[in-house]
């Protein structure tokens, strides 16, 4: 389960109603749209680029057990132990049972969203381990007792004036000023000790190599080294659809990822690390383990492959509209926008999660910016379609849709009953647009409607009227 | 059955595997020429000034100076000390090729630790492509060098440098994996407030790269 079981409206009015949230967004999301369009058009052929990112990632999910048996062999073959898990709870077990078996009591954590998919941050707290997230938007979010709102910034809902009052309450010193690289300064000093305190660190992987057997993060802060290597014991957490076949393979796609992500050509630290420390090593954690998780993974296998492909850069999140306006939280999964409205079904079961895939309005930005070319909007209206069949749908929409698919399949009628409410609509407008509707209120109370032409296009058309 | 072979078995049933290794092999490496054919043209004939563009454009923020050998390097550390106001005594990356060096005035035998302000090291490669550093972890080149200090000052041979990722993917191909393979592309930074970014996070804030032949 990764969203809790609050009501989606609520959660969205909240978001709405907050003009700060907005401002953080904005501020983030356009740096990253504008980033990200510098770093593309610097690669004329990057449509065809796409293409190939998808073929290479197409080509792990078709050999998929042949690359996750080689990937086994070659980490086993490095030192490492490899552990499977099912399910979110699985996961979560398994890593709570080696932080018990190595005695520890501080655990480091580098950002990772598998981590927040399966729960581990509660399950950690459960354990009784202190966790300090290293990263510093989860480091933000921690001090707020929050959870991510991006899947790249997990602050990105939080302004700078914000994170200095987090700073100011909770740094045992506090930063020297509010201007950004004080704070960044600031977050250093304050989590250094920690780094070499926690006898176990945990990280994700953006990719598994089955030619090496070794795991790939991709970062920038330089806090995942600090936090997979000090510690006797590193724990790495990734799903089984991060497989690639080669170092080639997965440097290609970090191409991709890193442009689409931030706008850079390679994020500060590629790291890939393969097993534990080796003799005469000066550093190095003794224990490696891989945690690798399925968690829906093999399901989607059958039901929607192509999501499969996702390298979370987050470029549909920054790219949609619905995003830029709700921000993370109100989508209550672990991953938000687009990519997480395709996600949040398998993990949540779609009865609980009916209003993600609905809340889109199927623009197709989305499709457009990813990467890895997945049709984002086509898997929306699958889980659309499905709702409806399985009657998830509330009543009256169900109602709703069954009188506007009556008419749809009649256009004679459904023309006389459009040319009947188009002038009754132009009512309520005032100077181009409608602002509340009887009936329509949960519609109008956040945004406006459009005054309706006079005439349907098609009407318009007949008569051979220009306007 | 375990959770290993109930995934594996899921996996099977949805993609039963019918190619044969050979095919297998033959479709990752059509998969690599593919995006290969895709990738803008860089101008190969000097790597270092391809590299040094890079590496010290705004995006990765690295300082990059050449100079003629190896045996260079001291000088250079030594101007970097002064310039940047800092103690003559830094951790120096135990690779045989850098201890030898005669470091007259300077001390590298300061130990690294969690606030030192400066190490020096030398990478294994350079990947001209993103100006990147390329180190593999080993004995000689412990992992943390590259992270505790505030000043990573490092020594890149020109002859090692290669033209882009795919590049270094093939060379790697012939060593032994190492435990880890850092690529290092600019100092530290994060874009976590505001997308503004700002250097020195947690890794070191300043990044200078010598590059000798
Ligand atoms: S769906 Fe595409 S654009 Fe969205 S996070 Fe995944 S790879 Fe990126």
């Amino acid at each position: 389960m990764t969203a809790p079981a609050q009501d989606f409206h609520t959660r969205v009015e909240k978001a709405l109603r907050d003009p700060q949230l907005k401002i953080a967004l904005e501020r983030t999301t356009g740096n990253a749209r504008r980033k990200r369009a510098a770093a593309v058009a610097a690669w004329p052929d990057f449509e065809a680029a796409r293409a190939a990112a998808c073929a290479i990632k197409d080509h792990a999910i078709e050999h998929m057990a042949t690359y996750l048996e080689m990937f086994e062999n070659n980490a086993r073959a490095s030192g490492a132990q490899v552990h499977w898990a099912r399910d979110a709870g699985e996961a979560s077990r398994i890593v709570i049972d080696l932080c018990k078996a190595s005695g520890a009591k501080v655990v480091t954590r580098s950002k990772s969203m598998l981590g927040e998919e399966i729960g581990l941050p509660h399950a950690l707290a459960e354990a009784g381990l202190r966790r300090v997230e290293t990263d510093l938007a989860e480091h933000i979010i921690q001090l707020a007792g929050e959870t991510p709102s991006h899947i790249i910034w997990p602050a990105a809902h939080r302004t700078r004036e914000d994170v200095a009052k987090l700073f100011d309450q909770y740094h045992h010193e506090k930063p020297e000023g509010h201007d950004v690289v004080s704070m960044v300064a600031s977050a250093r000093k304050e989590l250094r000790a920690d780094f070499f305190t926690a006898e176990v660190g945990i990280s994700g992987a953006n990719f598994l190599v089955a030619e090496t057997g070794a795991i790939c993060t991709i970062t920038n802060e330089g806090n995942a080294e600090l936090t997979t290597t000090p510690p006797r014991v590193h724990i790495v957490t990734a799903g089984i659809e991060k497989i690639v076949a080669s170092t080639e393979h997965a440097l290609q796609l970090t191409r991709l990822l890193v442009r689409s992500a931030t706008g850079a050509d390679l994020t500060q630290y590629t790291t890939f690390h393969c097993g534990p420390k080796r003799a005469g090593d000066r550093d190095g954690p003794e224990e490696f383990h891989i945690v690798l998780v399925d968690h829906g993974r093999t399901r989607m296998l059958a039901e929607m492959p192509e999501m499969l492909r996702c390298l979370r850069c987050g470029a549909c999140l920054n790219h949609c509209v619905v995003y830029r306006a709700i921000g993370g939280h109100a989508y209550g999964g672990a991953y938000p926008g687009p990519m997480g409205s395709v996600l949040t079904p398998v993990f949540d079961g779609l009865e609980q999660s009916r209003d993600l895939p609905a809340a889109c309005t199927l623009n197709g930005q989305c499709k457009q910016v990813c990467p890895v070319d997945i049709p984002l909007p086509t898997l929306l209206r699958h889980w659309r379609a499905r709702s409806f069949r399985a009657g998830h749908e509330p009543k009256a929409v169900s109602l709703a849709i069954t009188i506007w698919a009556f008419f749809a399949a009649r256009p004679r009628l459904y023309r006389m009953a459009q040319a009947a409410a188009l002038p009754a609509l132009r009512l309520f407008a005032k100077g181009g647009w409608i602002s509340s509707l009887p009936l329509g209120s949960g519609w109008t109370a956040t945004r406006d409607f459009p005054k309706p032409p006079r005439q349907s296009f098609l009407a318009a058309i007949r008569k051979g009227a220009t306007r | 059955m375990s959770a290993r072979e109930k995934i594996f078995a899921a996996i099977r049933k949805a993609r039963p595997e019918r190619a044969t290794p050979a095919e297998i092999g033959a479709q990752a490496q059509a998969c690599s020429e593919a995006m290969k054919r895709t990738l803008p043209a860089l101008d190969q004939d000097d790597l270092a000034a391809l590299f040094t563009a890079r590496a010290s454009s705004e995006k990765v923020g690295a300082s990059v100076e050449r100079v003629a050998t190896l045996a260079d390097l001291p000088p250079a550390v030594a101007r970097y000390v002064a310039s940047n106001n800092l103690a003559p005594d830094f951790a120096l990356q135990p690779d045989p090729r850098l201890k030898n060096l005669a470091w007259g005035e300077l001390s590298p035998g300061a130990p690294l630790r969690a606030d030192s302000a400066l190490a020096v090291g030398i990478a294994l490669c350079g990947v001209a492509e993103t100006g990147s550093l390329v180190f593999h972890s080993s004995p000689e080149a412990p992992t943390l060098y590259d992270f505790l200090p505030l000043h990573h000052l490092v020594a890149l041979d020109a002859k090692s440098l290669v033209l882009r990722l795919e590049n270094y993917a093939a060379f790697a191909q012939r060593l032994a994996i190492p435990r880890n393979v850092n690529l290092v592309t600019g100092a530290s930074g994060t874009t976590d407030i505001e997308g503004v970014l700002a250097r020195g996070a947690h890794g070191p804030g300043r990044l200078h790269i010598v590059i000798f032949d």
